[in-house]
């Protein structure tokens, strides 16, 4: 095999399309971790949740946009919930309740779906117009992961947009600076919190959604990505949106051209990747920096 | 007052019928992974001990009595596997253990039976027939991964093409196929191209794609199982790749992945089956297993079903003709050269290396033309005497066994 420019700029935007759903599901992370103060280890069941939400009204109503949609509804409403009846007692007390809370809640629900739905994964099937590549001068890209990339930059300006320019956003961003002074005035910041919970879930859900066309719905299928999840928001510092984006596209290029030149190390590289990051920079690369 | 005590009474008399059940005594330990990333197809291999051993207490039991095995999950982790064994071993006093879906698993469980001297039948592909791992304590119900190897490559480079390229979860039932591939490429004048390996558990293969057009084979050889196998075939769809020129050889599939890559799972797919289904136009006896197995589970029998209700039949039977549960030497007397006629016609363990005499069936795929329960055809049954190496060969592990690997 030749090894040629057409090869890697393949490479470079297959890498692109992996790390926008990497972006999409550590931007919710961050928002959690960054308004909250909570490791959600759960992350990767609210994925699986989006992807089980996807197949399930894909299969009702034959539309792959509604399902889209009703994967960032429907958990992010699961989000809500969790929030207000199971981590909101917990707040106050030592950070490591929520972070056992999350984990036994991910043990719990992933079971749960697999009594619901089994162990053999369920079709989400991508819409005819999605298959099939774009191919001009030997470069190619599927359709469908020219979507994700477009997907996650429209995603990231209506964070941009909400987090600056709207008030629920600006407030937002106050209560992860201090959330006594918000509160002082007049502001019901625990709603905000509950909301804050609700949307970090609901992009995770989305991400899953994205995923489940490309690979499968099942119950198994949030523990590895909520591993990489973290890689990335180690790599771009706890908390910051920036730090997210930033680290899923390093981590789409080092798995992408990893993959390429190394595949068995593709696992692995990740891993290095934040090692040597952190050997540099041991908040991270934009950790501290900005918060949201 | 009376209705209290007729309740308190009738509560005891429950618990006592319950309680003589639940402490009959054991006579087998199965493990299967129920979780992880092989959960699917290891809930079909319980799937299939279940029937068999439904079918034996129908038919009066073991040594008179109804047979009680336990069953569980291994978590698809061989120390969670052994750690579960030695309990029932040593709790229970079990001298016969069966199931896994890892090659990897199997060889450790198989080593630990040996050290414990415990009978070990394994359900799946599995190397402990071979070299060193062959310690006479641990049977196959499933084959040897060269097997499913050398059958799909034969038929691939006489029918499909011979330039090819593979894709090759990286551990031993990876490495064994990929080593039986090489050894036929050679043999028949194959071109191989390149290979790729992947870590286990992998679900996203994108990053694969660009190098695999770039390389151009006329075969491609999808050499990972599991959710793995799901994903690379819905990605390859994806990037339209399906339905074009190139043909797509699973040496290990399953029939769970041909449903979930639906139309995706187009003609140019070939996949090795130890069973499938519609073998039952050609068996009578797999007939009545593929009815009884769907009357029972609402859904037609895979190979690791199949794996799982043979080893667990044979297990059984064998305490019945060898007149006990618990003698080891007696039951491993007993299965070598064990004479079935299950699913697939006359088959046995072999005496030597105590591998079921099984053939591979290649199934294509039939892609969007799917529906019910018709997910491909079966284009040909590769016996198993093309596909099995001799005693000799498996004892010094050879030829597979010495083939280099490459990036190994």
């Amino acid at each position: 095999m030749e090894i040629n420019a057409s090869l890697l700029i393949n490479q470079m935007l297959f890498g692109l399309a992996l790390g926008a759903v990497y972006i999409l599901m550590a931007c919710g992370l961050t928002i959690i971790f960054g308004l909250l103060d909570i490791v959600n280890f759960a992350h990767g069941t609210f994925y699986m949740l989006g992807a089980f939400a996807a197949f399930v009204t894909v299969s009702l109503f034959g539309n792959f946009w509604i399902g889209l949609a009703s994967a960032i509804i429907l958990v992010g409403l699961i989000g809500w919930v969790t929030e207000t009846f199971l981590i909101k007692p917990l707040y106050g007390k030592d950070p490591l309740y929520p972070l056992m809370l999350t984990f036994g809640f991910s043990l719990a629900v992933t079971d749960l779906m697999r009594g619901i739905f089994g162990t053999v994964g369920r079709i989400v099937p991508l819409p005819q117009f999605f298959i099939g590549s774009i191919v001009w001068e030997g470069v190619f890209i599927p359709k469908f992961r020219v979507f994700i990339i477009f997907l996650t930059l429209g995603v990231l300006i209506f964070l941009w947009y909400f987090f600056k320019k709207t008030n629920l956003g600006m407030i937002i961003r106050a209560a992860t600076r201090d959330s006594l002074m918000v509160r002082t005035l007049g502001i019901d910041v625990p709603r905000i919190w509950t909301f804050g919970f609700a949307l970090g879930v609901g992009l995770a859900g989305l991400a899953g959604a994205v995923n489940s066309t490309i690979q499968s719905a099942l119950p198994d299928m949030g523990v590895e990505i909520t591993v990489e999840c973290f890689v990335v928001v180690v790599i771009g510092g706890l908390g910051s949106l920036g730090g997210a984006i930033l680290g899923g596209l390093i981590i789409g290029q080092v798995i992408s051209f990893v993959s390429l030149f190394a595949s068995d190390w593709s696992n692995v590289a990740i891993f290095i990747t934040m090692l040597l990051i952190l050997l540099v920079r041991t908040r991270g690369l934009f950790g501290e920096a900005g918060r949201l | 007052m009376k209705k209290v005590s007729l309740i308190v009474a009738s509560v005891f008399l429950v618990t006592l019928l319950f309680s003589g059940v639940a402490s009959a005594k054991p006579i087998a330990a199965l493990l299967f992974p129920l979780s992880g990333p092989f959960s699917a197809m290891g809930t079909d291999m319980r799937k299939g001990s279940e029937l068999a051993l439904e079918e034996i207490n129908a038919k009066g039991g073991v040594l008179g009595q109804k047979a009680e095995v336990i069953m569980g999950d291994d978590e698809f982790q061989a120390a969670i596997a052994i750690r579960k064994y030695k309990e029932m071993v040593d709790g229970q006093g079990i001298k016969a253990i069966g199931g896994t879906l890892s090659g990897g698993i199997s060889v450790a469980v198989n080593e630990w039976a040996c050290k414990n001297k415990v009978l070990y039948m394994s359900f799946c592909h599995t190397s402990i027939p071979l070299g060193k791992e062959q310690c006479g304590y641990g049977f196959v119900s499933g084959m040897i991964p060269y097997q499913t190897g050398v059958a799909t490559a034969k038929y691939a480079f006489q029918n499909l093409g011979k330039s090819w390229m593979i894709v090759t979860q990286d551990y031993r039932f990876g490495h064994d196929e990929l080593s039986a591939w090489l050894t036929v490429s050679e043999k028949m004048g194959g071109k191989f191209l390149g290979n790729i390996y992947s870590p286990l558990g992998q679900v996203d293969y994108s990053a694969h794609i660009p190098k695999i057009v770039a390389t151009n084979p006329e075969i491609l050889v999808i050499n990972v199982y599991g959710q793995s196998m799901d994903a690379i075939i819905k990605q390859l769809g994806e990037a339209g790749l399906t339905n074009k020129k190139m043909k797509f050889v699973i040496p290990k599939s399953h029939l769970f992945t041909i449903k979930a890559s639906g139309a995706f799972y187009t003609e140019n797919f070939y996949g090795g089956h130890t069973f499938y289904w519609t073998l039952q136009d050609k068996f009578p006896k797999a007939k009545k297993f593929v009815e009884d197995y769907m009357k029972k589970h609402g859904a037609p029998p895979s190979q690791d079903s199949d794996g799982g209700y043979v080893g667990t039949r044979a297990l059984l039977e064998a305490m019945n003709v060898a007149k006990t549960t618990t003698d080891v030497d007696k039951l491993i007397k007993t299965l070598k050269g064990f004479k079935m006629d299950y699913n697939k016609g006359p088959e046995e363990f072999r005496a030597c290396d105590h591998i079921r005499t099984t053939s591979v069936v290649i199934v294509r795929g039939i892609g969007a033309k799917a529906s019910g329960m018709n997910y491909g055809e079966v284009v040909a049954e590769i016996p198993w005497q093309e596909t099995l190496e001799s005693c000799e060969n498996n004892k010094n592990d050879v030829p597979y066994g010495k083939v280099k690997l490459p990036g190994k």
